[in-house]
């Protein structure tokens, strides 16, 4: 988590810098959210792991001591063992139980992919298309951004109405929250290639698409990773919240229920699920990053 | 042969000029300081197999002249034309060496020198001249290595190479080494003085340094401060191969030298309109 610290403090400034090509203003402020290639520190990734390790036994630990000296009660804030359990309850059965998180889990995870691989590849090709085209790109963002600006809460009953209780208003909510960010840093990126490079291209006679395959796609790869990372998150959350509004299954479903017969231990359970989920979807976007852009991890100084 | 000689036509009778600049002129608009008149009927020949290198202050159009030829800049007026064609947009005949190598950093420094080879699909028996390169440039062993992972030296080296992957008649260099430093510069300049003894191509070289200017070229094209105007086309009478040891001593050496630094000198103070 440190890392996502440290880059959120860090990407204003960097991005501002990035989008001088974007002549609108009023975008400006918007475009902000993209995040830029994260800076990497070499020594916050050496201690990283214990410092997040000293952050959870301190957590712990002020849990306990809110639950045992101040006397919170349970139905507020459960005691770790009860949470332990609840965890345990939903763990230790067969996967194909309807009492444990696996099937629900399973339910949220693959609509959240499903959402994550609609909404980032469509965001990947209209940023695309805005990148290289003036006209695409006057005639889109005024929707992007509005479409942003829009709470997506809002948006969902609309959604379901649409594409009802089922799995498809779960895959289209995610995928409408993992859109945006994929589509502005995709767009950034693209825009952000150096002159000289295209220059090289231009003076090899190179095609359009030449141009866009070999040097502005790879060009723009830390910033579409920067997107994917806050679009796997978002795509989780998506389904999620469409779930809260009506479904069959889901980790959604699972807190609902839990809510309902005030068994606070279970929704703790099932939010400690769902963030450690988070970290794991966030760091597996990481890892692959390093290993597809990885000249600009080891090439920088 | 001892006086350098100011000639109009240089080695232009010896071959077939490759490169034929008559009366080019180009003017900027730019939106902070207007119309900025970059060259002003610039006439240059090269011919075939030659080695001219251009000097001139900062700014002088000189690499605007170079991207001209490349097809990467237009020209408002005048005649530009490579082996009798006139030059409309990029060529195959030309492989360009950018200012700092400009490899691409995620491909390996083989990948990059193939590249000219992969845009436009060729591939197949062409690929064996990748090798050729890379062994002679001494990069035979850092093929699969990336361009972060090679000195500044190494890095142009692989420019080079890159440039001479399909085979160009004309090679256009712009600032190749200005980033480098001294040594590594002159190290540079004796392997570029043996590509081109083998490989035979016409060069036109842009650089700052009249040392290296005097070492490379057959020719050295002094250019005046913006308008860009060419004054002195001058011939370099020291036989090749060259080094610089005995370059120093050569009689004509000092004389080029000085000539083209009073010329640049009187350069600094001229006015810019």
């Amino acid at each position: 988590m440190t890392s996502t610290t440290i880059r959120s403090a860090v990407s204003p400034v960097e991005v501002i810098e990035r989008t001088d090509l974007n002549p609108d203003a009023a975008m400006q402020s918007a475009v902000e959210d993209a995040a830029p290639p994260p800076p990497q520190g070499k020594r916050q990734a050496v201690n990283g792991s214990i410092i997040a390790g000293m952050g959870l036994v301190a957590l712990i630990a002020l849990w306990i001591f809110a639950v045992r000296v101040l006397r919170v009660p349970p139905y507020i804030l459960p005691a770790p063992e009860a949470v332990l359990n609840a965890l345990w309850s939903g763990l230790a059965v067969n996967p194909a139980s309807p009492k444990g998180f696996y099937l629900p889990l399973w339910s949220t995870l693959s609509n959240a992919a499903m959402g994550f691989a609609i909404g980032t590849g469509l965001g990947l090709v209209l940023g695309s298309l805005m990148a290289e085209s003036r006209t695409v790109e006057k005639l889109l963002m005024p929707y992007a951004f509005a479409l942003q600006s829009l709470p997506k809460v809002a948006i969902a009953p609309l959604v379901v109405i649409w594409f009802g209780f089922g799995d498809g208003s779960k895959v289209a909510i995610a995928a409408l929250l993992a859109f945006f960010p994929v589509l502005i840093n995709s767009f950034t990126g693209l825009r952000s290639t150096e002159p000289e490079r295209l220059d090289l291209m231009r003076s090899l006679s190179a095609t359009r698409f030449e141009t866009y395959r070999i040097v502005k796609l790879p060009n723009a790869a830390p910033f579409i990773f920067a997107g994917l990372d806050m679009a796997v998150v978002y795509a989780l959350l998506g389904a999620i919240v469409a779930e809260f509004l009506g479904a069959q299954q889901g980790m959604g479903v699972v807190i609902t229920q839990a809510q309902a017969v005030s068994d606070v231990a279970g929704v703790f359970a099932a939010l400690v699920i769902l963030g450690v989920l988070g970290i794991a979807l966030h760091s597996s976007v990481r890892r692959l990053e390093h290993r597809v852009v990885h000249w600009a991890h080891r090439g920088k100084r | 042969m001892a006086t350098p000689q100011v000639s109009r036509d240089g080695g232009a009778q010896r071959a077939r000029p490759l490169i034929d600049i008559q009366n080019v002129s180009k003017t900027y608009v730019t939106a902070s300081s207007g119309n900025v008149h970059a060259l002003n009927k610039v006439d240059l020949t090269i011919a075939e197999g030659e080695f001219v290198c251009v000097v001139g202050p900062s700014g002088c159009g000189k690499s605007t002249l170079l991207r001209m030829l490349a097809g990467l800049d237009t020209y408002d007026a005048g005649k530009l034309s490579l082996d009798d064609q006139a030059v409309t947009g990029p060529s195959g005949k030309v492989g360009v060496v950018f200012q700092a190598a400009n490899l691409l950093p995620w491909l390996s420094v083989r990948e990059n020198v193939r590249l000219p080879l992969r845009v436009g699909g060729r591939h197949d028996a062409a690929d064996q001249r990748i090798d050729g390169l890379l062994e002679m440039t001494g990069l035979g062993e850092f093929g699969a290595r990336y361009p972060y992972e090679l000195s500044g030296g190494m890095q142009q080296r692989a420019g080079i190479c890159r440039a001479l992957a399909r085979d160009p008649q004309i090679l256009l260099m712009d600032e190749p080494f200005g980033a480098l430093d001294a040594l590594t510069r002159e190290r540079m300049n004796i392997e570029l003085q043996r590509i081109w003894q083998t490989h035979r191509k016409t060069i036109m070289l842009i650089t700052h340094s009249i040392s290296e200017a005097i070492f490379l070229g057959d020719r050295v094209v002094v250019m005046s401060a913006r308008p860009g105007r060419i004054l002195a086309d001058l011939h370099v009478p020291i036989p090749r191969p060259r080094s610089f040891d005995t370059i120093v001593s050569h009689p004509s050496y000092a004389k080029l030298a000085s000539e083209i630094r009073g010329l640049l000198n009187a350069q600094e103070g001229a006015p810019n309109d």
